[in-house]
């Protein structure tokens, strides 16, 4: 939607003076409004989690700051010891909502963009092998990424959970396996068109090592797709962590996730007390959105076939 | 004007009471627990036995606070050390018309044991039967090897058929109803799997007739869908309110709650087997530690010390549980009176930390079901804050109970959560599957998950399962208790309670051992 705005806009800049790919794609990226907004609050939730040590008023994973005394607490209300509020209430354990979805922000974030980035690493190189290697070995990748495929991605996390047993590094495991076939079956795609052109030809030609042909002119010509994957599986690999902690499988429930948080309060849903549930749920909105918001524009400036 | 829709008034008041009389001779109840099957000697499970006492009778029964009471047999006494002499009660009929006589006890006794696919089977309760005499058509002797007070406590268990009706019987002719015949207070109309039974009353039984002419018993086993079938009015009567809706359902004008302390005690068991060391236990810098803490009595006496029932019964289980010190609740046979849990004192738990060499404590991982007893993984969390807070670092773990149970059974966890329900309503049970030296033949400590051992207690259990004088025998089974109780063989930490609910208008006689009944349900009296 903002292409049609990001064109006339960037078109003065260009005739001014040579601009480099980032450049354009900076100022192409600027003109979303929207784009920026998501990209803000996500750069502020990701400082949240990242200093959520430092800023958070509890440590929620410490059991000995916790006092279930202080249990079901409505959001402003104060500690039974007078040293604290919890502006957003506690949960049944009497940990502090607003320090527990800091937490599980972090929690959230890791496994999201861990999983994303390994997973990314894995499948990217495997889809690089399969388009340039060709053959039996493409037939063999492909073939595994089609199953992988077939799966639905809840089904294969729990599968693979069921087997692996539970743990943060675990969850990193199962979504890394659920995830690297996106990444590979979309660097085959445009590894397949690149590998025909010149530039390669070319560098056959020069006799380069196989390794650098991949790695160095390959590759870079693959990244845009890659990277418009990647932000659109970081939000659903957050949301997948959510969901199997949400269904008991996923971290310990002493450190909670977002999701585990959400789980925690569910069954009060009917007794009234909805902030143990509400606000973990509304914090896990915000992220989800604000990087899909990031990833659908960086998705339309990255695409050439939407280019002007 | 007014006059008139005075007298309309009046009508719409009497029709109301009209329809609440015609209303109130059918009873349409909802439980959480599914009926697996009619036959009453083919599944021992509580939802069964409690179907079971809808339609048949036991020679002895338990009241609601699980004290013995007669049922068709009036009473039983010793003749010698190994035989007991019952009397049958006269003038009882089978649905069918025939007479129940002692010939129908023989029969029964016979065929218990070889219901065939049993997937829990009633056995237990005949095996120490070694054989059986007819001394007149209301008179029975059972002869037992050696002692065996237990005997009655057992017969509770094992509901009578009669000889003739039920001689080739199938556990497929009692679920399509053919031989689901009894001399309980309530005849059988029909059962369909997984969603409900069909009951009329029956109006020759011999004790107190219910106050329902039909019971519709109906199986919901999701609790959101239970609630709220209830607030919705499809119900009139649920069982295993769970414990987050409670205080919803206590706040409901239209709804009152029935509540009792039932006999399942929730507690921790700790590793008494492993002397150097123990799989979840380690020091402050996380290295395995050359001993292990749990063998310490003060360590263990520490540990109860450090937690605050009475938090987690109110906190946790919203007042749905009572704080425990001993295996069974106020009220029981062979409880010892006044003998109350520890009362919860950080200081003085981190002294005896201190005493037994560990002045900064170690870590610990707290193992528990998630799935298994109410608010499990809930209630070790809370355990975990307590002993983190003497200096114990506990990391807690939650996993479903096929997992767990398997686990803890392989003496795999350091500390871990379990329940036990005393069905027998007497100390007997959890001190022999418990706290008792395991045997495997003798099938003591069968459940004794921590390897607890100790002669003086073993010796005095024994005695007390020799002892047939009720007196006596109530005296050993307290003296035992005390005896793994200060030794801190397990760590109790709360009864639960049963909770049902109702429309307001009826009247329910909590039972403690879980059982839901159609027969303790009634109108509640006119105030």
């Amino acid at each position: 939607m903002s292409i049609t705005t990001a064109g006339p806009a960037a078109a003065p800049a260009a005739a001014a003076k040579v601009e480099t790919p980032f450049q354009r794609f900076v100022s192409e990226f600027a003109a979303s409004k929207l784009a920026l907004f998501g990209l803000a609050v996500f750069t502020m939730i990701a400082l949240i989690a990242i200093f959520a040590p430092w800023i958070a008023p509890q440590n929620p994973y410490d059991l000995a700051q916790l006092d279930i005394m202080d249990g079901r607490l409505e959001p402003g209300a104060r500690s039974g010891d007078g040293t604290m509020t919890y502006w957003l209430g506690t949960d049944d354990q009497g940990r502090d909502m607003l320090s527990g979805i800091m937490y599980g922000l972090r929690i959230s974030l890791t496994v999201g963009a861990g999983s994303a980035l390994i997973a990314c690493v894995v499948g990217a190189s495997l889809g690089l092998l399969a388009a340039y290697a060709g053959g039996r070995t493409d037939s063999a990748i492909m073939r595994l990424v089609d199953l992988q495929l077939s799966f639905p991605a809840i089904l294969a996390a729990l599968m693979i959970l069921a087997f692996l047993g539970k743990g943060i590094l675990n969850v990193v495991i199962a979504l890394v396996l659920v995830e690297w076939a996106y990444y590979a079956r979309t660097v085959r795609g445009s590894a397949l068109v690149e590998r025909r052109r010149e530039y390669i030809e070319a560098a056959h030609c020069l006799a380069l090592p196989t390794r650098r042909i991949i790695f160095r002119h390959l590759l870079p010509n693959c990244l845009p797709p890659l990277i418009v994957v990647m932000t659109m599986q970081v939000a659903r690999a957050i949301a997948l962590e959510a969901t199997l902690s949400f269904l008991g499988l996923g971290v310990p429930i002493t450190e909670p996730s977002l999701g585990l948080l959400i789980a925690n309060g569910y069954e009060y849903m009917l007794s009234g007390k909805y902030w143990i549930s509400f606000y973990p749920g509304i914090a896990l909105l915000i992220t989800i959105v604000s990087i899909n918001l990031v990833g659908d524009h960086l998705r339309d400036v990255l695409n050439p076939r939407l280019k002007k | 004007m007014i006059g008139f829709a005075r007298a309309a008034g009046v009508a719409a008041i009497s029709t109301v009471v009209l329809a609440g009389a015609a209303q109130a001779q059918t009873l349409t109840m909802a439980v959480g627990a599914p009926v697996t099957s009619i036959d009453p000697h083919y599944h021992n499970l509580s939802p069964n036995n409690a179907m079971a006492d809808h339609i048949f009778d036991a020679l002895t029964a338990f009241d609601p606070r699980a004290r013995l009471t007669p049922g068709l047999a009036e009473s039983w006494t010793p003749v010698d050390d190994s035989t007991w002499e019952l009397r049958l009660r006269q003038g009882v009929r089978f649905h069918n018309g025939n007479d129940f006589t002692a010939e129908d006890v023989a029969f029964t006794l016979e065929r218990v044991p070889n219901v065939p696919n049993s997937p829990s089977s009633f056995a237990t309760f005949t095996r120490p039967i070694r054989s059986v005499e007819i001394v007149d058509p209301h008179t029975i002797r059972l002869r037992t090897d050696g002692p065996y007070p237990l005997l009655p406590t057992d017969l509770a268990s094992v509901r009578i058929l009669d000889r003739e009706t039920h001689q080739n019987a199938t556990t497929e002719d009692f679920n399509a109803g053919r031989a689901a015949i009894g001399t309980g207070p309530f005849r059988f109309v029909a059962y369909r799997p997984g969603d409900r039974v069909e009951l009329e009353r029956n109006d020759a039984y011999w004790g107190q007739k219910p106050a329902w002419q039909r019971v519709s018993y109906r199986i919901i086993t999701n609790n959101a869908a239970r609630t709220a079938a209830l607030l919705a009015g499809d119900v009139e009567f649920i069982d295993q309110v769970p414990t987050t809706d409670i205080e919803r359902l206590r706040g409901d004008q239209r709804l009152s709650i029935s509540e009792v302390v039932s006999l399942r005690v929730i507690y921790l068991a700790l590793d008494h087997m492993r002397e150097d060391g123990s799989p979840f236990v380690a020091d402050n810098d996380g290295r395995p530690m050359t001993r292990n803490p749990l063998k310490d009595l003060r360590v263990r006496q520490a540990l109860s010390m450090a937690i605050d029932r009475q938090a987690i019964v109110s906190r946790v289980m919203q007042d749905s549980a009572i704080p425990a010190g001993q295996f069974l609740p106020p009220g029981s046979y062979s409880r010892i009176p006044d003998y109350e849990p520890p009362r919860p004192d950080p200081e003085r738990a981190r002294r005896l930390l201190a005493e037994a060499g560990y002045p900064q404590g170690f870590r610990l991982t707290l193992h528990g079901p998630n799935d298994r007893y109410t608010n499990d993984a809930r209630i070790i969390q809370a355990i975990g804050q307590m002993w983190t807070r003497i200096g114990v670092r506990t990391t807690v773990e939650a996993q479903p109970w096929t997992t767990f149970i398997a686990r803890a059974g392989r003496q795999e966890f350091s500390a871990f959560l379990v329940g036990w329900g005393s069905a027998s309503g007497e100390a007997s049970s959890p001190l022999r599957a418990l706290v008792a030296s395991f045997d495997r033949e003798r099938g003591w400590g069968a459940s004794n998950r921590g390897r607890y051992s100790n002669p003086e207690l073993d010796r005095v259990l024994e005695a007390a399962l020799r002892e047939l004088d009720d007196e006596k025998r109530e005296k050993l089974l307290q003296e035992a208790t005390r005896i793994a109780m200060d030794d801190v063989a397990i760590i109790p930490i709360h009864n639960q309670k049963n909770v049902w609910a109702m429309r307001r208008g009826l009247e329910h006689t909590a039972r403690a051992d879980e059982l839901t009944r159609a027969q303790d349900v009634r109108p509640a009296a006119a105030r």
